[in-house]
């Protein structure tokens, strides 16, 4: 683990409430399996491979990408590996599409696809058949696992850790698209399923999902851009549907969407800043979902992603389509 | 570890002794728990015990999907097992009951937890299978009371809307089947269910939401003709202007406007329309009374940014259809956008980009 303070060193001359607590952030995150004699952690082991996913990415994006031991990492995800090709949350969890994904990105992040060849002969193929099977052959949508619930973040998950492994090509592209644009709503914005309200994390899966297929130019822009910038509050802070309350989280699901289509210029990114910042814990690190709450890795990493997007000084940048280093997804897709 | 709303409070390295020993036990006891449901699984005992004891790990921690997962198995195991002397079974319906309860009971507690609500939906449309489709539309009926109360406690719960969604079409579908020459169409109903609910919180952007899904459908399955689809845009269009009056610094109800208003054009896909036979003369005269009607509520509120977007794609609609108008001045036009700079400087690139494309 790197001892040495990265990207983040010159922020101590920036005004208090514009500090991001580094530092602390990577020693929270690396706590984070340490904390056993906490109910919460064994409550929590559903979330375990996802939690991983979060932590190092946001060690990434921290510039701290060593901060987390690469060969325990890898022991981990293999040890939720199902001889099938998807991935549990944990140990003697069973597959699902959310921990696949997560899976995957973290193998890409970690450069580490001939170690998944070395565990498992044809590892990456069996992982892209076990998502190509959940592919509904009528709709287009995906099923999460085996008992048929059909999401369109389950969509966007297939289409994510398909493309980083370069096996787009195992699934109907087309009949997933048509699927999509049939979720979307007259606020120009899109739900869960066809007919499910406007929600800006299905809209995150959808827009990134047009995105991967190559299809933005099926997205109302102009209707789409106008409702994701009606989520800024006053107080500079993201809601995920109208007339509700703020949230860290959405800083990624509102802002990667806008900047997938051009328009972060569209909200003010400094008094958002300022808001992603009021909701550290500047004692033990950490992210909240709002100013003064409890913390945790997933508004950590997406309240972090969200300053990647921001361009707050010296974090790594990141991908709106994939919330993974900008660096990473470059290489895995080639371009 | 994705935790909402809750206080930070002093950590854990704070918590004295005597709560650290508790919370030593209480991991003890839950890890004993999880390892006792999990060794039974795994050795296949699927029994009304190992149900119970399920029952028990999933009361402690509902997020926990592999047990649901195997809460499916041991059920259907028990669906087809026959009763013996020392496994007396359950009925089937005794099993449904009981997971119906189970997962009312949990919803309440965590309405927002997808494994619950998913199992509750898997479990009926099992007994469709087991005990019938009359049983099974029973049983349906009953949901609509489930969500009805899941929408006192929190309506803007999307999962009780997509549920309801959901077990409408549930219940359309076995109704179709039972009598095949009524339709069973609940459209009205859901969107009576739709007023109510608008009428209780005008800022329900839900049932805003669900109500401009219905309306196509209301349409056609009444085969509306133009006099009823006019009847019907009319009365929407007082129902929005009415609950603007109201609030107009509300957001839902300004979304369902220009939802309406966005009916009207001419480029509207011919599926989405509400009247299909408006030519331009009645278009434009909607859209002069629209901005009549806002105008109005601009004496009271003239720092609603609201109302000065409604004018300015009012205009810009206006514009679709009639180049020459003397309803509004590129002047106006003007005006109305600085207004929109001045009061909503969060947004200032937008307007930027706004005023470049309507050439302002």
């Amino acid at each position: 683990m790197s001892l040495v303070s990265g990207p983040g060193r010159g922020m101590t001359a920036m005004p208090a409430e514009m500090q991001l607590y580094v530092d602390r952030h990577v020693r929270y995150i690396q706590s984070l399996d340490t904390r056993k004699d906490e109910l919460e952690y064994w409550l929590t082991e559903h979330l375990r491979l996802n939690g991983l996913y979060w932590g190092l990415t946001a060690l990434h994006l921290l510039g701290h990408p060593d901060a987390l031991a690469r060969e325990g990492v890898l022991a981990f995800v293999f040890s939720c590996l199902h001889e099938d090709g998807g991935f549990g949350a944990a140990p003697g969890h069973d597959a699902h599409m959310l921990y696949t994904v997560s899976g995957v990105q973290i193998l890409a992040t970690l450069d580490a696809f001939d170690e998944l060849e070395e565990r498992m002969k044809g590892g990456r193929q069996k992982i892209g058949q076990y998502i190509a099977n959940l592919q509904d052959p009528d709709t287009g949508t995906f099923a999460g696992d085996e008992w048929g619930e059909q999401d369109t973040r389950f969509l966007y998950g297939a289409l994510n850790a398909l493309s980083l492994m370069g096996l787009l090509h195992l699934v109907d592209i087309e009949k997933a698209v048509q699927h999509i644009q049939s979720c979307a709503n007259f606020d120009g914005a899109y739900g869960t399923s066809p007919g499910a309200e406007s929600h800006s994390g299905q809209v995150f899966t959808c827009v990134a999902a047009l995105t991967i297929a190559g299809r933005l130019d099926l997205v109302n822009q102009e209707k789409l851009g106008a409702w994701l910038s009606e989520r800024q509050l006053k107080n500079g802070g993201l809601n995920g549907r109208p007339e509700k309350k703020e949230d860290v989280c959405y800083s990624w699901w509102v802002m990667s969407s806008m900047a997938m289509l051009n328009k972060l210029h569209w909200i003010d990114g400094e008094k958002l800043t300022k808001f992603i910042l009021q909701c550290q814990d500047p004692e033990l690190g950490g992210l909240a979902d709002r100013p003064g709450d409890m913390v945790d890795v997933f508004h950590t990493v997406f309240g972090i992603a969200g300053l990647s997007l921001l361009k707050y000084p010296g974090l790594v940048e990141v991908d709106p389509v994939y919330c993974m280093p900008r660096a990473v997804t470059r290489r895995c897709l080639g371009k | 570890m994705a935790s909402h709303g809750i206080t930070r409070g002093p950590g854990t390295a704070a918590r004295s002794e005597e709560a650290r020993q508790k919370e030593l036990q209480q991991i003890t006891a839950y890890k004993d728990l999880m390892d006792l449901v999990n060794t039974k699984l795994a050795e296949r005992q699927y029994t009304i015990e190992v149900l119970g004891l399920a029952t028990k790990l999933l009361n402690e921690n509902p997020e926990y999907y592999t047990i649901w997962n195997h809460r499916r198995r041991v059920l259907l195991a028990l669906f087809s097992a026959t009763p013996s002397e020392e496994a007396p079974a359950q009925s089937s319906e005794e099993l449904v009951q009981g997971d119906l309860l189970l997962t009312f009971a949990l919803l309440r507690k965590f309405p927002k937890c997808y494994w619950i609500w998913n199992h509750r939906n898997w479990v009926l449309r099992e007994a469709e299978s087991i005990l019938g489709a009359d049983a099974a539309h029973q049983l349906w009926l009953g949901e609509l009371q489930l969500v009805n109360k899941m929408h006192q406690a929190d309506s803007r719960n999307f999962h009780a809307w997509s549920y309801r969604r959901f077990v409408v079409a549930q219940l359309e579908r076995l109704a179709t089947s039972a009598h095949a020459t009524t339709s069973g169409s609940l459209v009205e109903s859901e969107f009576n269910y739709t007023t109510k609910m608008i009428k209780t919180n005008l800022s329900n952007f839900s049932a805003w939401h669900n109500r401009g899904k219905l309306i196509p459908r209301l349409l056609g399955e009444g085969n509306a003709d133009s006099k009823t689809r006019r009847a019907l845009l009319d009365a929407e269009l007082a129902l929005i202007c009415e609950a603007i009056n109201t609030d107009p610094f509300d957001q839902s109800i300004w979304f369902y406007h220009q939802y309406l208003i966005s009916t009207l054009s001419p480029s509207c896909p011919p599926e989405d329309l509400i009247v299909s036979d408006l030519n331009n003369g009645e278009r434009q005269k909607y859209y002069e009374h629209e901005m009549e009607y806002i105008k109005e509520i601009l004496d009271d509120e003239a720092d609603c940014k609201w109302i000065y977007e409604a004018l300015l794609y009012l205009a810009e609609a206006y514009l679709e259809v009639e180049g020459g108008t003397k309803a509004f001045t590129t002047k106006d036009m003007q005006s109305w956008l600085d207004e929109l700079k001045r009061l909503d400087p969060l947004r200032k690139g937008r307007w930027e980009d706004l005023g470049r494309r309507l050439d302002l």
